[in-house]
This record gives structure tokens, sequence and C-alpha cells, in this order.
């Protein structure tokens, strides 16, 4: 789905570069996340998977760039649209403004494309259920909730039905109950699969519960790629000011303070937390 | 929050109305009321068009409220200075060295009136219009959704910005900023809120640009809709009468003075 060659790309009358390098394949139907501290190019990469690299932001870039086959650098913006939907963090503005109901504010994105006016009701009731707005389409976009904006923002996505789904730090900007809610969709998506998702996150006891894959951002450049339980619970993390979860943390401290012997792997999330420790009392 | 409109959403006969039907009645209200010669043109309007068609949508109150704040200090000012400084007129009250001229005050009237039925006019469209229904209408008969899309942010321009700059300020009232007094403290306290509120704007603008281009918004080709606005067969017929009237107006009006040279020579 994703091909990456060797990318690399500079902001207009930045002094680094923002990616270095950047070599990337994702099979069809992966759930790819990606981490890294401030300034690592994460949101650069979301940017150059959805082609407003080079289309919308100018600067200079070298590489190849294809989604599902297509060389993003020579299609339209309205062509990738076809091909990529892209969430980013501001619920508020991704709301287009030019519809006053929810409903039609998901339709928006189908009415550009095309889409024949019979085929959208079913597209719109489908995307609503998936993020659960249905009881709240006839609403306006601007009552919602933040978090519910930001579910606004993924249906409007979802209904396009992309081959890819690239998600910029969608939660970022959510307290935490509308951060739940976000992450409820996201979960939807990775158990019923099918498409291809690239999801910047910070919440890394999330992405370790639904990510297929991890890849760790640092300075422009990709500095691991892997399983998201061995990434997600490298120590290295810390430095690079993405951090570890509280249960590889304290997992780490029981096994170096010799509390708990064995090799296994950290554990990132909750369940593997509870597994992790449990094995180790019944070694006991 | 609600959308950045003035559009008050009511199940009534004039909301009904096709957007462009309410449009071109507007613009023919506000060309009468330029059109015609008499002084009283612009009030006649008002009156006879304007209020019933406001009446009409439940719409009279709102309309009256923010129309009189606009009119209001606009009349006063005309009065005064066409009143006053109307130079060679004819004397009407006195007012220790300067008085009232006449032409002046005919002159001030008829301004006024016409302020009064273009301002009215276009608050009825304002109020009882809801502003993506225009922008479907003009799209469906084929007006570029880029030069749509223009027309609906101008209508939400000034709302957008009152509702963000309340923002800014409830913020920095809330980290001690004073925004009560005199006029000059009160000034004084608009000057915080400008850099925020212009940069937040251009990165807004910025963010929604990319919004609307994730969603296809400059794709070539044809669009569909997912709702259609009624137009129905009369209303387009009443468009045309009014345009084809408007037309006759306006020519009348520049022709009238040749007719009228023509017909006292003849």
């Amino acid at each position: 789905m994703i091909d990456l060659e060797n990318v690399a790309y500079a902001y207009p009358q930045a002094t680094e570069p923002a990616l270095r390098g950047i070599t990337l394949h994702v099979p069809d139907g992966q759930f790819l996340a990606v981490v890294g501290g401030n300034r690592a190019g994460k949101s650069t990469l979301s940017y150059v998977l959805s082609g407003f690299i080079p289309h919308h932001f100018k600067g200079t870039y070298r590489g190849k760039i294809e989604v599902a086959g297509m060389d993003l650098t020579q299609a339209s913006l309205g062509e990738i649209a076809g091909v990529v939907g892209l969430v980013f963090s501001n619920p508020f503005n991704q709301i287009s403004g030019a519809r006053f109901t929810v409903e039609e504010e998901v339709a928006f994105g189908l009415e550009n494309m095309g889409v024949p006016s019979s085929e959208m009701p079913g597209r719109v009731a489908k995307a609503l259920e998936m993020t659960g707005l249905s009881e709240m389409a006839r609403r306006s976009p601007y009552a919602l909730s933040g978090g519910q904006q930001q579910r606004l923002a993924l249906a409007s996505m979802l209904v396009m039905q992309p081959q890819l789904l690239v998600l910029d730090e969608p939660t970022s900007q959510l307290d935490p109950a509308a951060k739940i809610e976000v992450f409820e969709v996201l979960d939807r998506l990775a158990t019923e699969g099918g498409m291809t998702v690239v999801l910047i996150e910070h919440e890394l006891e999330w992405i370790g519960d639904f990510a297929d894959r991890v890849i760790v951002m640092h300075k422009g450049r990709i500095v691991n790629d892997g399983d998201p339980r061995e990434v997600l619970a490298d120590e290295a993390l810390i430095e690079m000011g993405v951090g570890n979860t509280a249960y590889t943390i304290a997992a780490r401290q029981a096994r170096e303070e010799g509390l708990i012997a064995g090799d296994q792997a950290l554990p990132v999330t909750l369940s593997q937390a509870v597994d992790y420790f449990e094995g180790s009392l019944d070694r006991r | 929050m609600t959308a950045n409109t003035l559009y008050i959403d009511q199940d009534r006969g004039f909301q009904r109305l096709n957007p462009l039907t309410k449009l071109v009645i507007s613009l023919f209200l506000i060309i009468l009321a330029l059109v015609l010669p008499c002084m009283w043109a612009g009030y006649i309007v008002f009156l006879l068009a304007v209020v019933p068609l406001a009446l009409w949508g439940g719409i009279l109150r709102p309309l009256w409220s923010a129309l009189w704040k606009i009119v209001l200090p606009f009349a006063i000012s005309m009065f005064v200075i066409q009143g006053l400084f109307w130079t060679g007129g004819t004397p009407v009250v006195a007012l220790g060295p300067f008085s009232l001229k006449a032409e002046g005050l005919i002159f001030a009237t008829r301004i006024t009136g016409r302020l009064l039925a273009i301002m009215g006019s276009f608050l009825l469209v304002s109020l009882g219009t809801a502003p993506d229904d225009l922008m479907i209408s003009l799209e469906q008969r084929g007006v570029p959704n880029s030069i749509t899309y223009i027309i609906l942010s101008t209508i939400q321009l000034v709302p957008g910005l009152q509702a963000r700059s309340e923002k800014i300020r409830d913020a920095q009232r809330a980290r001690g900023l004073e925004t009560e007094g005199n006029i000059i403290q009160r000034t004084r306290s608009m000057l915080p809120l400008v850099e925020p509120l212009v940069l937040g704007s251009i990165i807004d603008v910025d963010e929604r640009a990319i919004a609307l281009e994730a969603r296809g918004f400059s794709r070539e080709g044809d669009k569909t809709f997912y709702r259609t606005v009624e137009d129905r067969r009369w209303e387009q017929t009443l468009r045309w009468v009014l345009a084809v009237s408007a037309l006759f107006l306006i020519l009348g009006r520049i022709l009238w003075p040749f007719i009228g040279r023509f017909l006292g020579g003849g």
C-alpha cells in the first residue's frame, strides 16, 4: 500500500530537513503506529502520505512517494483524496463550514468526489454508525463536543472509503473521556481490518493494544521498526521523549530489583501486564 | 457553539422559499429603492415589502434590532452634516450661527430611506436563509464551489471573528486582563486581542484548507448532492419576472432624462 523510498523533505526557509532518507513499505490492511518525540518528523510524514507535501507545503523533497500504486507527487490533491484520508489533531478546524448538519457534513466529501446521490445515504449512515454518531445526524457540527467533533472528522474520512487512512495525533487536543471515544472507534477499525491505517499517537498503551506494527521516528529518521510490544518497551524511547507506559516501567523495575526473574518481553498494555505479573507469580 | 451565521431557523413560508428567490427579491428591493426618484422610495420599500416579508418569516424583531443600530447613527450624522452644511440651500430652522437647509434635509431623508431599504433587504436574506442552502442552490446551478465557499465564508466572517475574540478575551480575563472601565481602559484591553486573533485566524485558514482538500474540494469533475434544495416552478417564474422588471427599472432610470427632454421638446 505504502512505498516510500529514500524520502527527504525540508520546509521552506528551514535550516534542517524535517525528513531524512525515509524508506517505508506498508502492506495492505496493516495498522501501523508512528511514535516519536517533538520535531521527530511525524506530522511531516503524515503530510507526505496524504500528498500535502509537495502539493500544499512547498519546500524541497526527493525520493519516491507511492500510495496504492499512485505517485503522489504527480497526482492532484483531488485524485489523492479518493485514495488517502487524513485526520489531524484540531477537531474544530476539520469541520468544513460548508454544511450545517452532521450527516451533511459527513456527505460533503462524497459530494466533492461525485459519488451518486443514491449511494450517499447508505454510506453516511454506516460511517455515522461506526463512529457512534447516528443519533446526532441532524445536529449542527458546531454543537458537538470536542470528542464528538473528532469522531465526526473520522466519519467524514471513513465515508470516503479511502485505501489508506492517516491519523495525525487525533486525540492530542481531547480530554481523557473524549480520547476514549476516539480510541474506541480506532479499536473497531483495527478489529474489523481491511483498511490500511497509519496512526501517529502518543498514547502508547492504546497503540500497544491494536497496532500491528510500530515505527519510531527521531530527528527525521526511522530509528526502530517492528512488533509493538518489542518496540514500545524499548528503554531508549525515554531518552527520545516518547517514554514507556507505566506497565513497562513497573515490570522493568521489578525485574531490575530481582522481584521477577525471566527474560520474557516487558508488557506495554494492562492486559499484557496482568499476564506478565501473573505468570511470574505462578512460576514462584 | 453554533454555526457562525445570522440565520434564524424557523419552519415558515419565507424560510421555505428557495434561497435564490430570496436573494433575487432582496436585490430587486434594493434596486427599487435606488432607482425610484421619489424621496420616500426607501421608506415605502421598507414598509411595504421588507416589513411584511420579515413578518412572514417571523424575523421582524431581530431584523429591527440589528437594523436600527446600523441606520440610526448614520441617519443622525447625515441629518446633522447635510442639514447644517448644505451649501447655498434654503434655511428652514436657525440654530444660532447655523441653520438647517431644506435641500440638505431632503437629501438626508432620501439617503437614510435608501439605507433602511438596502440594509433591511440584506438582513432579510441573512436572517431568513440557511447559508448552506444558499451554497447548495448556487452549486446546483453550476457555480463553482470555490466561489460559493467564499460567499459562505464572508457571511460567517464577522460572527466567526466575534466568537473567536470572545474566547480570547475570556482567556485573557481569566489571567487578570482588565476589560472593564472607561473608554480608554476598554480600548487598551483590545490591543492584546489583535495578535492572537489575527495569527489564530491565519492558522485556522491553513488547517481548514487542508481539511477541505482531504475531502476532495478541489477535485475536477461533476459534483453530486446529498440533499437538493426545492425550487418550485412559480419561484423560478417570479425570479425571471423580478429580474426583467429590475432591468426595465434601471433602463427607465437611465433613459428618463432623455425621454423627459424628448417629450418636453416635442
